[in-house]
């Protein structure tokens, strides 16, 4: 099954001056985590805002091509219905939180209410996400007295809560320091084992390489590289996009560039590890 | 001291929410109505007294609800400056033949101030009532309450977040003068100079505020907020007990004697 | 629960940010006041939000603002319930003026104001007479009062002294909203009910003539 496919897709957000997305063509396998990454403006939001039915529901503007959530043409879906298919977290923590709820207990109910989910099922489910996010000495607070990463937080815990099949997570970690987007990863990787499928807007591309099956890089609107992790994060062409490589693909290679290659080029510092050893014990031979 | 209990375990919302008294725990609903036909009683019967012991009854229940303090600081601050500025107004300025004090142009007399009495008592005792019903109401319970009446969850959210949007707004209108004034704009001074301070504060907080709403129904979009199907409600409110629809028709009588009262001249 | 009532159907006709536009329209009115009373200026300058969203949402959503901003300041001073329908009135007409493409001028919205204080001074002060027997609370009291004193009888002073007092206060809340419709980008002006007014489009919403004698 096929997640999202597009075919020559064009966007001009009504009122701009150049397209957002400019023939994108891309086809992203059901069950995977897709990362995507890019410069500012280069067509990401506007690529999670498409798979929504945000575009053209929302914003509206010139779109042309061809586009399937699902295995169903964009335009078909009932707007509730594709929302309801595809959960979605945006990257800005405060406008996310209703402001209507008292707790944030009550705040991640919200969306199961607005789904009729029964009480006792609401519950345990609110219980469960609370958990997993670890969100125990906050439940009670009142939302809006939250720091911006406690804020994400209870976003991201609001979404996962709802259990829809598709996940968009857009720069879930910019309010984020490292060991707590460590763990949002973690739990998008656990989303993922649970069957989900993800399309991840992120610029650290260190998580990503630990964590994503493909990445789409973007760039004017245009798909610049996409394909398995590896084949796109160890491409030296990234750089030209403005994606910054893991920072132990780097070192590979300007070790490369010194003369002293490693044998693979690593992306993650597991890989590094292993191709540093190797060459230790190659040396010590 | 009857704060909310805190929720410290999701157990607590299997139960009905409580506020740990049995005023406060009563269904908005039962106050509001009670609240109403009690302030019917203060206009409908002719005379100061009637109004004075109805704003008493009020005082009296905040009391019982534990929130006495809260509601007393309130409505006496309305008294003094409401009902004490329209008192004063009316037994000034009414003429009438029976003149007290005369005061130039103008004079107290007997019948100014028997009206301005009765009309500054009957508009204190409605602002008592008003005043207690959200003493006693927190605003989220009371759109619960409406909602389960069949009310949109759209128009609570309308004005819920207008409470939390005024706070919000606020608190960031004040910061970005705080910060003007730090970089030497003035705030301070003739009128022309604090008239000018006005825009420059005011009108990115708007904007910001306005082009936020996108990223808000984008975001609340995403919570199912306009899914079609029925809705649940996570927060319980104690069920209506049959004591109080007795509450409210006896409320309801009260208020029916004293209009009949009023029509008929019993008083 | 009925989950698609009247209210819900009103609000998806005009638009989905309109609802998230009214509580900020409401906000508006009440921290353009608190910042008014702060900067000690002689105006209110609470009813902005009501004519802004009024302006750019069309009537009934501004009517919505001004009913609710009354509506919650009433919650402390319930005598301000009673003027509610003047902030309801202010709402209306600025629907029907941004409509009529007023707020695109700056020289239309300067004379908008005195439509509004049309409104704010002589319904204001009729309600005045009406309700609280011409001696209502607040700023303009101590003014009737006096006027009274003078001699002159209560329904004349209250309509002496409130016309030029919102005058006063609506010609500087039209020039604000004026430019933060200036300001507003073609990004949320899309979206909103009477963006199209302001972005010099056609109004959507009328369907062509040919249209309409096909249909016919």
């Amino acid at each position: 099954m096929v997640l999202a496919s597009l075919r020559d897709v064009r966007f001009t957000y009504a009122y701009a001056d150049r397209s957002a997305l400019d023939g994108v063509t891309l086809e992203l396998a059901s069950g995977g985590l897709h990362g995507v990454v890019g410069l500012n403006a280069s067509g990401k939001s506007t690529l999670c805002a498409l798979l929504r039915g945000i575009i053209p529901h929302f914003h509206t503007g010139q779109l042309t091509g061809e586009v399937e959530v699902l295995g169903r043409p964009l335009l078909e879906w009932e707007p509730a219905d594709l929302s309801r298919a595809v959960g979605c977290v945006f990257d800005n923590p405060f406008t996310q939180i209703s402001g209507i709820r008292d707790t944030v207990f009550e705040e991640i109910a919200l969306g199961l209410e607005n789904l009729g989910t029964p009480r006792d099922e609401m519950i345990e489910r609110i219980e469960r996400v609370v958990e997993q996010i670890g969100l125990q000495a906050i439940v009670a607070k009142n939302p809006n007295d939250l720091s911006g990463g406690q804020r994400q937080k209870v976003a991201f815990a609001s979404i996962i809560a709802m259990d829809a099949d598709v996940m968009i997570i857009d720069e879930p970690t910019s309010q984020l320091d490292p060991e707590a987007s460590e763990a949002v990863f973690q739990i998008i990787a656990d989303l993922k084992a649970r069957g989900k499928s993800i399309v991840l807007v992120e610029h650290k591309t260190d998580l990503l390489a630990t964590y994503a099956d493909t990445i789409t890089v973007l760039s004017e609107g245009r798909v610049a590289l996409t394909g398995p992790t590896r084949d796109v994060l160890s491409d030296p062409r990234i750089l030209e996009f403005g994606v910054r490589p893991p920072d132990v693909t780097e070192l590979a290679w300007r070790l490369a560039d010194a003369g002293k290659p490693l044998g693979s080029t690593p992306i993650t510092s597991a890989e590094a590890q292993a191709a540093v050893r190797q060459r230790l014990e190659k040396r010590a031979s | 001291m009857s704060t909310r209990p805190p929720l410290t375990t999701a157990g607590d919302y299997r139960r009905p929410v409580t506020l740990g008294n049995p005023i406060l725990d009563l269904n908005p609903i039962t106050m509001l109505l009670s609240i109403t036909f009690v302030a019917v009683v203060a206009v409908a019967v002719d005379g100061w007294v009637a109004p004075v012991v109805v704003a008493a009854v009020f005082v009296l229940l905040a009391f019982l609800a534990g929130k006495g303090r809260t509601y007393l600081v309130l409505i006496l601050k309305l008294w003094l400056v409401v009902g004490l500025l329209l008192f004063v107004l009316r037994a000034l300025l009414i003429k009438g033949e029976t003149v007290w004090i005369p005061l130039g142009p103008i004079a107290v007399t007997e019948e100014g101030v028997l009206d301005g009495l009765r009309f500054s008592t009957v508009v204190m005792a409605i602002c008592g009532a008003v005043t207690l019903f959200f003493t006693l109401v927190p605003m989220r319970r009371f759109t619960l309450a409406l909602e389960r009446l069949g009310v949109s969850p759209r128009a609570s959210y309308v004005v819920l977040a207008s409470f939390q949007a005024i706070t919000d707004l606020g608190t960031t209108a004040r910061a970005v003068m705080d910060a003007q004034k730090a970089r030497g704009i003035e705030t301070e001074g003739n009128l022309l100079v604090r008239a000018k301070a006005f825009f420059p504060v005011l009108a990115p907080v708007f904007l910001s505020a306005m082009s936020a709403t996108e990223e808000r129904a984008i975001a609340l979009d995403a919570r199912a907020f306009n899914a079609h199907g029925p809705r649940t409600s996570l927060v319980l409110l104690p069920p209506t007990a049959a004591g109080e629809r007795v509450v409210v028709v006896l409320c309801a009588l009260l208020a029916a004697a004293a209009i009949t009262g009023g029509v008929l001249g019993w008083f | 629960m009925a989950s698609n009532g009247k209210f819900a159907t009103l609000m998806r006709g005009y638009g989905r940010l309109t609802l998230f536009l009214i509580p900020i329209g409401v906000a508006i009115n009440f921290v353009g006041g608190q910042i008014a009373l702060l900067l000690k200026l002689p105006i209110y300058l609470d009813s902005i939000g009501t004519i802004l969203v009024g302006a750019i949402c069309g009537g009934l959503p501004g009517a919505l603002v001004g009913l609710l901003s009354n509506a919650i300041n009433s919650i402390t001073s319930p005598p301000t319930f009673a003027f509610a329908v003047l902030n309801v009135a202010f709402g209306l007409l600025a629907g029907y003026f941004g409509r009529l493409g007023v707020f695109r001028s700056w020289w239309k919205t300067l004379l908008s104001s005195l439509g509004f204080a049309f409104i704010g001074g002589f319904f204001g002060a009729l309600i005045t007479i009406w309700v609280f027997g011409g001696l209502a609370v607040g700023g303009g009291a101590i003014v009737v009062g006096a006027l009274t004193a003078l001699g002159l009888d209560v329904n004349t002073a209250n309509f002496v002294a409130q016309i030029p007092m919102d005058v006063l206060d609506k010609v500087p809340t039209v020039m604000i909203v004026y430019f933060i419709i200036k300001g507003i980008s073609k990004r949320l002006l899309v979206k909103l009910p009477l963006g199209w007014v302001y972005l010099g489009q056609p109004n959507p919403n009328k369907p062509a003539p040919v249209a309409d004698s096909a249909k016919a």
